[in-house]
């Protein structure tokens, strides 16, 4: 973990958890796996704290725990899994636009919550939904249901590892932790349950104003117990599944801007085919015969075999070989080189933040290093035709960036710089991995900056808060125009016009925030699957 | 290359010009200070992309903040007492949901002691604190709380009384900070083995099942 990640894994926690579990989440980051007490007397926290900030950090996947010998239970964090927080807002809207609202809220509800029973998140959402729909209206559980068993079908959601059924506990004392299991056949299946009823609305705002019921409310449900169907089985939103959909839009999106419409659509069909089939790792998909996909393109599109054949051909002879062909058989089996594709994202990605950074010219220097694999300081000027000495300037701009790299090569033992080549370079993983730090470190000034502002706006804020409570509850009320006018006005001009800015800045910063995230994404799967080769 | 030095020509070892600096040319100064915090840019940065679904995504990134913020698992600090109470932070208290985890999912040092209660005198101590806690450092709130759970287990403490001087004694403020909420879930937190908490080299090596007297409620847990 380099210091940026565990910097900005603690704005993180932080902002989402509060900070005692900032606290302790970043002791275990720092420190790899602890047992309890330890965590506990290192981050001189009381033991009852680091036993609730690690509820919290388990119950949302970012701890997990080991029983080691002598029964001491050891607590590791997940660094690379709480910076996914950044990410949620994206996998909601994932969710949305392939499973409308009521995936949205099921993704979210799972998000929120960490891990939950296939029945919760069905009652919640409906409450949630029927609670957004106009009056006598109500949701189904049984919508919601389908919902859940599509995203379940389509491994979006998957079961959380389970806790063994208890065997005959009568051999000694249980162990200090239990030993969840995985089951992989069982991962995405939906437990039989009948939910019947309809999304319940809050019956009247004012049981919320007081607060009191709400906190009596969890004292009475233990009493009308009634079974739960699916009890023990919980559920957790399938992050990697998430980032292959993201990696296949990035895919098809790059297709349609390389060649056009129709072969993004061709690409798009053999990633919805491959889907499932393929591990969400893996560096190629499972090949396709061109007859096999003209049977799956999706209906109105009127592609005839022949020009799909033509397509395929030109995919294939790409230079970035997106698309390559396996075999001859079935008319042409056809695979897409997901390593490939990723790489040549990423390189695309060092290309434009070059280019931004640097101007034009550097970025043709950078291009042409690239392609040309290894050059002398003299063949850079030559081929760039750049004047040499600027071209000498962008050289060492670029190389104390690191985003070329020098390889020596003595001709003699001695080293001697006389004696020796001098060729730049890029190395590409090294380069995104240079990226990305950067990009975790752009991250956290994100946030903090963000935090500064709205800390030196609080009082601002704080009044405009109030201010709106004031008026919502006078038009609850029925007041008059000009009354609400009135208090309206305690906030002036100037003070409205500070948190016009205010707004505005918080907005670009968090925009940046997601799309900084994008960047991440990218670079990670490049990183991962070069690595994983 | 020792020839070199002391001829009044610069003592380098390679060729100056390939570098890119004519014959003679002075050479830069050497840089003694760090580079600029906020070093000019020579380009702008290209916009934010904006569109329907950013512009979405940032709605639900904002929304998405504020709800974790009343979600359960936000845990606050407890906060210092302020010198003059604001009047409108009584108003700007976020109820939370309860949030009762699994236990059956958890390690079970995790779990707070609460079962001991029906057996094991060192429970009722913890109970009895509830009733009569000393330490009146919290706000007003908390002392309106404990009235109220007076009245309530008045029955039960007549005849524990003696133990809970001592009691009392090891109570944090943490304590009592859960046991205000007498609610299902805040009291199972409730430590009574607060005085553990500094003496973790006698129990680093244990598992939790060999507190003496309490041992056996370790099991009860382990079944619920």
């Amino acid at each position: 973990m380099t210091q940026a990640e565990i910097k900005l894994c603690s704005l993180l926690l932080q902002e989402h958890f509060g900070e005692i579990v900032e606290k302790i989440g970043v002791h275990l980051i720092r420190t790899g796996s602890q047992p309890l007490r330890v965590i506990a007397h290192d981050t001189g926290t009381s033991l009852d704290q680091v036993k609730k900030a690690l509820c919290v950090l388990i119950q949302h996947n970012l701890v997990i725990y080991q029983v080691h010998k002598r029964g001491v239970v050891e607590y590791e964090a997940q660094c690379s899994r709480v910076l996914r927080i950044l990410r949620y807002p994206r996998y909601i809207y994932t969710a949305k636009t392939l499973y409308n609202d009521t995936g949205e809220l099921i993704v979210e509800e799972l998000l929120l919550n960490g891990k939950m029973t296939m029945s919760a998140v069905v009652k919640k959402v409906a409450d949630r939904l029927t609670e957004t729909m106009e009056d006598g209206k109500t949701m189904d559980y049984a919508e919601v249901a389908n919902t859940f068993v599509r995203l379940a079908d389509t491994h979006f959601v998957q079961r959380c590892p389970l806790v063994p059924a208890a065997e005959n506990s009568d051999a000694g004392p249980p162990p200090p932790a239990p030993t969840l299991v995985i089951n992989e056949k069982d991962m995405y299946l939906v437990p039989k349950l009948s939910l019947i009823g309809k999304g319940k609305r809050r019956r009247s705002s004012e049981e919320d104003a007081t607060g009191e019921p709400k906190a009596k409310r969890p004292k009475h449900t233990p009493d009308n117990k009634e079974p739960i169907p699916d009890d023990g089985i919980y559920w957790q939103a399938n992050l990697d599944r998430f980032h292959q959909h993201f990696r296949d839009q990035a895919i098809v999106s790059a297709v349609a801007n390389r060649m056009d419409q129709t072969s993004s659509e061709i690409v798009r069909t053999m990633l919805r085919v491959s889907e499932i089939t393929t591990p969400s790792s893996a560096p190629f998909t499972q090949p396709l015969s061109s007859n096999e996909i003209v049977r799956s393109l999706p209906v109105g599109y009127n592609i005839s075999k022949q020009v799909l054949d033509q397509y395929l051909t030109l995919l294939a002879d790409d230079p970035l070989e997106f698309v390559g062909k396996s075999g001859d058989s079935g008319g042409g089996m056809y695979v897409i080189n997901l390593h490939k594709v990723l790489g040549s994202l990423a390189t695309a990605t060092l290309e434009s933040v070059v280019q931004e950074r640097f101007g034009s010219r550097c970025a043709r220097i950078f291009r042409l290093v690239l392609q040309k694999k290894h050059l002398e300081q003299k063949q850079v000027e030559d081929f760039a035709m750049i004047p040499a000495k600027e071209a000498k300037d962008m050289l060492y701009k670029m190389l104390s960036e690191n985003f070329i790299s020098l390889q020596e090569i003595p001709k003699t033992p001695d080293h001697a710089p006389s004696r020796t080549f001098y060729l730049y370079t890029v190395n590409i993983l090294s380069a995104a991995r240079m990226l990305l730090h950067r990009c975790y470190k752009s991250i956290a000034n994100l946030i903090e900056r963000r935090q500064f502002e709205t800390k030196e706006n609080k009082r601002l804020l704080e009044k405009s808060q109030r201010v709106e409570a004031i008026i919502a509850s006078m038009q609850a009320t029925g007041a008059e125009e000009a009354q609400l006018q009135e208090i309206e006005e305690m906030i002036t001009a100037p003070e409205r016009q500070q948190l016009e800015t205010l707004k505005r800045n918080v907005n670009k910063l968090d925009a940046s925030e997601i799309q900084v995230d994008e960047t991440i994404f990218l670079l990670e799967s490049y990183i991962e699957s070069t690595v994983k080769r | 290359m020792a020839g070199n030095k002391g001829r009044g020509r610069a003592a380098y070892t390679f060729n100056i010009e390939a570098v890119g600096f004519s014959r003679g040319e002075k050479l830069p100064d050497v840089a003694l200070k760090p580079p600029p915090l906020f070093p000019d840019t020579d380009y702008k940065p290209v916009p934010v992309k904006t569109g329907e679904g950013e512009e979405y995504m940032l709605a639900l990134k904002q929304e998405l903040r504020e709800t974790m913020k009343r979600m359960p698992y936000f845990i606050e600090t407890p906060e210092e007492k302020q010198d003059i109470e604001r009047y409108s932070k009584r108003y700007m208290k976020v109820y939370k949901e309860e949030w009762i985890p699994d236990w059956r999912r958890l390690p079970r040092e995790m779990m707070p002691r609460k079962k001991c209660k029906k057996a094991g005198p060192k429970s009722k101590k913890a109970k009895d604190t509830t009733g009569k806690g000393t330490s009146f450092t919290n706000t007003a709130d908390v002392l309106k709380k404990i009235e109220e759970l007076e009245k309530r287990s008045d029955g039960e403490k007549s005849d524990e009384e003696n133990e809970e001087k001592e009691g009392s004694k090891e109570k944090s403020k943490e304590g009592d900070d859960d046991e205000e909420d007498d609610a299902a879930e805040e009291e199972e937190y409730d430590e009574e083995e607060q005085e553990e908490e500094n003496d973790y080299i006698n129990s680093y090596f244990e598992d939790g099942d060999d507190f003496g007297a309490d041992s056996d409620d370790n099991m009860d847990e382990a079944t619920y």
